[in-house]
């Protein structure tokens, strides 16, 4: 019996099968979860350490900062093996979004040894890599002998790893000649539309395709969706994080730029003819039917209203979609997915994306033992697990999407929302031109934003105002 | 005459009321609400008769909190104590190392003297962001940086003017002449300071002690900028449970009540003193 | 020449200790208070420099170029602006109301005693904690605040998350946590008013408005003048409030000093520009703070030399 259940948990290891499966058949077996999971762990060490080092650094102990987030938990619930396969300690510390950047920026400005490596977005490493405050990966990368076989680079997407790489030279592209890997991808998130199923079928509307279908539907439903219900959920904050998702999506699809760049100087573009047209009617969709409280809505709240039923859907990351329909919400159940390209010209979307990346810091006094957690977190394997048993829903790897177990666990999950991430995909990228004053460019964006709907300023006046501000900061800089 | 004497109390009373309700209510309210589930918190218009629980602060305590995105482990009663920690350490280093300095100060006119009481009362008037800012980039490269002694050193920017211009007070109120006939009776400076100088200023040392304790517990911006994860008071650490709670009303009201019930039971019992402290001595109460 | 008999002072005993004493009793403190300055002369040279932590090769010494751009930036006219209103209306609102307050609890009654008391319950609460009590207050699905509004038919006021009352909304509650301040200084002040005038003018029938505007307010004014500038001095650098309700939104509406240098160097670690903008509010608090102490000496003889 002992050998039927080694034999399984080889499969397992092979992907013969998938985890669930096999605790079930190891159950059969009458072995129970916990010998089951010893066991699995046990070949799972095997399988890995055939052929690494995977205890080279046995007693070190690492210390991770992580937001508050999905993926986090998804980690840290696997955790176990990874303190199982190399004989080392992990902890961590954890914070919420709101001051989670602070938090890392906080840490690095003052070379803290603390922590050895950290959660981030690829629009961050633009301000910590070119600062010195990470360690570029190329370098462990592209030494053959720190790899484990196993660990298949060209597998995760191309487009995120060029996200998470740069040279560090304002307005040069991402993953371009000279770049440096300054993070791992991990998990990503594209940007597409969740609605209440309900008031689409009580109201009678199809997913809308394109801006105006998008106004019109949100007018109706804040008009006749009942119960203090609005039209569309948007984050507004005075934050990056108000331009990223969805803004920044429909933006590009009308084909707005950030900046243009000419003989390394680059000029703000926001107040192009393009961008003007879209902004406009982002500006008078939030005022019809958005959140009453826009301007200080983050993705938090755009969830939990389009959870409670109070937005009749998002235009947001699909993850936050997932998540809000898979857990504990009123509307379980009841949310619906659908790709739109906002420009009635064009036929697919042009998603922004974001990715939440792992990076190490430059201070670690470990990195070669911070080096194979990153392995081991950015890993098939680890990746794998979080897909199929936990919520890392947009895998950075292309294998894992073609993985069946993974796409039967979403199809029963989130019916609908594997369609709608493979028409949006194909072009979704970092629409943002990268620079270091990234955060400075995208909170005056925001604030900008917030003026326009609060009708203080013209949206042509307002962005002509925000591109001479943006070019007036880019030359302080020597950037413009 | 009578009738207008009427009148006059009359509004006197109405003005009274409206002043009381503004500046009670709000705690009210939340203690009301801390004490509510969920639901009842949500309900519009707020039901008269909420049905009261424990849950919010028993989550509290237990650190378990369940959530839309599962259980999620606070650490809010790790956040009081270290309030609790910084506040009391911060008092008594500002107290050992004020106190003495008040002394020499009231009792001694010495070049540079002046001076340096302006310095150190200047501090309490210098934006803070001004000294915590370009301490994050060395806080590090000195050995401070996730350090309780680095928050209690910075906490000494509040507690530290407080008490060295409030005990100053009282040590000139108090006539040097004790000491002195102390002194000549052949006991030592020292003796004379901890056994004559200090009982006769203790009044004013337990006020300054008191207050400073109160300002160093509300302090936020100190901890936000320089505390990290584990070291945070309990006024950044509130701040930070709000997003993570995402929308658990009650247990924020909950977290809220047992953040302020600390110095509100202080002040409550040191009243008297409340007064010449807030002034810096500078009014009698 | 006869000798006057002196008798010898019977202090110093040791005379080396008397003049060393002071230094050493008050060295410890100094000594801390030199560690704390160290980071504001930091500040001054960084104010100096074109430094952004994340372009470390554009850094240079560039005199006074951030000063220059802060000073021609609208943007900086802005904070300006918007301090300079958060704290007059503050300020001021806070010295009426505490007035009148103090007023209406001069005499000494157990009731105004237990009142008073009761009032310090705000103050004795942290400010970012109050931010959190009033945004829940406020909060347009089930605030407390925002259904009483709705009760006199006003339903679309937005609160801290509209530039048009997000002002008002941290206002109020600047108000809500530091009256009691004012009230309590003026009450004591109040208090510690010499009787005679008030009773000589009851004698003579002179009329409330009167006394009030010829004997209370004169007689007041050194307490009131303490009490403005220690609450001018303190909400010109008021970040707690604002940054626990709104992080300076929406829009610039609330970017005052502090909330801004903090964004500056966070956000887009802008070291120098944010040192900067500390430097033009700590020139601001220097010299308020300067007239501040000289009043506030002149005040404390006078209750010290009175008791």
């Amino acid at each position: 019996m002992y050998e039927k259940a080694k034999d399984l948990c080889e499969a397992f290891q092979a992907r013969g099968i998938g985890r669930r499966d096999l605790m079930r058949r190891l159950a059969a077996l009458g072995i129970t979860a916990g010998i089951a999971d010893m066991l699995v762990n046990a070949t799972a060490t095997r399988a890995l350490a055939a052929d690494f080092d995977w205890k080279a650094y046995k007693g070190t102990s690492l210390k991770l900062l992580l937001n508050k987030h999905p993926y986090a938990d998804s980690m840290i619930a696997d955790l176990e093996a990874f303190k199982t396969l190399t004989g080392m300690d992990v902890t961590y510390d954890i914070f919420p979004e709101d001051v989670y950047f602070d938090k890392v920026t906080a840490a690095l400005s003052s070379h803290s040894t603390e922590y050895d490596a950290f959660m981030t977005g690829a629009y961050q490493t633009w301000q910590y890599g070119p600062a010195g405050w990470l360690v570029d990966m190329n370098e462990f990368l592209q030494d053959k002998s720190k790899v484990a076989p196993n660990y298949d680079w060209e597998d995760i997407l191309p487009n995120l790893r060029a996200s998470d790489s740069w040279s560090g030279k304002p307005g040069d592209a991402l993953g371009g000649p000279g770049a440096k890997q300054w993070a791992l991808p991990w998990g990503f998130e594209v940007y597409m539309l969740t609605y209440n199923k309900p008031v689409f079928d009580k109201l009678k509307l199809t997913p809308p395709k394109n801006m105006q279908e998008l106004m019109t539907t949100a007018a109706t439903i804040t008009q006749s969706g009942g119960n203090g219900m609005y039209g569309v959920g948007l984050r507004g904050s005075r934050s990056w994080a108000t331009i990223h998702p969805g803004f920044l999506s429909g933006y590009a699809n009308f084909g707005g730029r950030d900046f243009t760049v000419a003989d390394g100087k680059l000029k703000s573009a926001v107040n192009s003819k393009e961008s003007k047209e879209f902004t406009a009617q982002f500006v008078q969709m939030v005022q019809d039917s958005g959140p009453k409280n826009w301007a200080t809505y983050t993705w938090y709240e755009v969830g939990a209203d389009l959870g409670a039923g109070t937005s009749g859907m998002i235009y947001d990351a699909d993850s936050l979609g997932y998540f809000t329909a898979t857990g504990d919400t009123k509307m379980k159940g009841q949310l619906g997915f659908a790709p739109i390209a906002p420009n009635p010209e064009m036929s697919h979307p042009t998603s922004n994306v974001w990715i939440w990346s792992l990076a190490m810091s430059n201070f670690s006094k470990r990195k070669d033992a911070t080096w194979l957690f990153m392995q081991w977190a950015t890993g098939t394997d680890h990746l794998l697990f979080g897909a199929r048993e936990h919520d890392m829903i947009d895998p950075v790897r292309s294998s894992i999407w073609k993985d069946s177990e993974f796409q039967a666990h979403m199809e029963q999950k989130v019916p609908g929302f594997l369609e709608t991430y493979q028409v949006t995909s194909p072009d979704a990228k970092i629409y943002f031109t990268p620079q270091p004053l990234f955060f400075n460019v995208t909170t005056d964006w925001a604030a900008a934003l917030q003026r326009m709907v609060a009708k203080q300023i013209p949206v042509s006046e307002g962005l002509d105002a925000l591109a001479a501000a943006t070019d007036r900061q880019m030359s302080d800089a020597g950037l413009g | 005459m009578a009738q207008a004497d009427m009148l006059w109390r009359g509004l006197r009373g109405v003005a009274l009321t409206l002043v009381v309700v503004f500046f009670l209510f709000p705690i009210f309210w939340i203690v009301l609400m801390s004490f509510e589930t969920n639901e009842t918190v949500l309900q519009v218009p707020p039901t008269l008769t909420p049905h009261l629980t424990l849950q919010n602060y028993v989550a509290l305590l237990s650190g378990k909190l369940n959530t839309a995105t599962g259980i999620i482990n606070i650490t809010f009663l790790h956040n009081l104590w270290n309030s609790v920690l910084l506040s009391t350490c911060s008092v008594l280093v500002a107290l050992i190392l004020g106190v003495p300095a008040a002394y020499a100060f009231a009792r001694f006119r010495f070049r540079g003297g002046e001076d340096i009481a302006f310095t150190l009362l200047s501090f309490r008037f210098a934006p803070p962001l001004l000294v915590l800012l370009p301490l994050t980039l060395y806080f590090q490269d000195i050995g401070l940086s996730n350090t309780y002694v680095g928050l209690i050193w910075i906490y000494q920017l509040i507690c530290l003017p407080l008490i060295l211009w409030i005990v100053r007070g009282y040590f000139e109120d108090a006539s040097p002449d004790i000491e002195y006939a102390y002194r000549v009776d052949g006991h030592s400076w020292w003796k004379a300071f901890t056994k004559i100088a200090i009982p006769l200023a203790g009044p004013g040392i337990a006020a300054a002690a008191l207050l400073s304790f109160i300002f160093a517990w509300n302090n936020f911006v100190f901890a936000l900028v320089l505390a990290s994860a584990d070291k945070q008071p309990v006024t950044v650490g509130a701040l930070a449970f709000v997003t993570a709670s995402g929308i658990q009303y009650g247990i924020i009201a909950a977290a809220i009540v047992l953040s302020i019930l600390p110095t509100l039971a202080l002040a409550l019992y040191a009243q008297r003193w409340l007064v010449e402290g807030l002034s810096l001595g500078a009014v009698k109460g | 020449m006869s000798e006057i008999p002196v008798t010898p002072p019977p202090l110093p005993r040791r005379p080396i200790l008397p003049r060393a004493l002071p230094y050493l009793l008050s060295l410890p403190a100094l000594l801390v208070c030199i560690g704390i300055l160290i980071p504001f002369v930091t500040a001054v040279w960084y104010s100096l420099e074109r430094y952004n932590l994340s372009m470390p090769y554009m850094r240079s010494f560039i005199w006074f170029r951030n000063y220059i751009s802060l000073f021609t930036d609208p943007d900086f006219w802005n904070t300006i602006q918007v301090s300079l209103i958060y704290t007059i209306s503050t300020v001021v609102l806070e010295l009426l109301l505490g007035l009148g307050i103090a007023l209406l609890l001069r005499e000494r009654s157990r009731l105004n005693n237990i009142i008073s008391i009761a009032l310090l319950m705000p103050l004795m609460t942290a400010p970012a904690i109050a931010a959190l009590m009033w945004k829940l207050m406020t909060n347009p699905g089930f605030g407390v605040l925002s259904w009483l509004i709705s009760l006199v038919g006003v339903t679309d006021f937005k609160w801290a998350s509209s530039p048009h009352t997000a002002m008002f909304t941290v206002v109020l509650v600047d108000i809500w946590v530091y009256t009691p301040f004012m009230m309590i200084l003026l009450l004591a002040g109040l208090r510690s008013l010499p009787q005679q005038p008030f009773e000589a003018a009851k004698l003579d029938g002179v009329n409330a408005g009167f006394v009030f505007l010829r004997i209370t307010l004169p007689m007041l004014t050194p307490f009131l003048f303490t009490a403005v500038l220690f609450r001018t001095l303190d909400s010109i650098q008021q970040f707690d409030i604002i940054y626990a309700m709104t992080q300076g939104g929406p829009g610039n509406s609330l970017l005052v000093f502090q909330v801004r240098a903090y964004l500056e160097f966070f956000s887009y670690t802008n070291v120098g520009r944010s040192a900067a903008i500390l430097m033009v509010l700590w020139a601001i608090t220097y010299v308020l703070s300067q007239v501040f102490v000289r009043q506030w000496m002149k005040l404390r003889e006078r209750a010290h030399g009175a008791s």
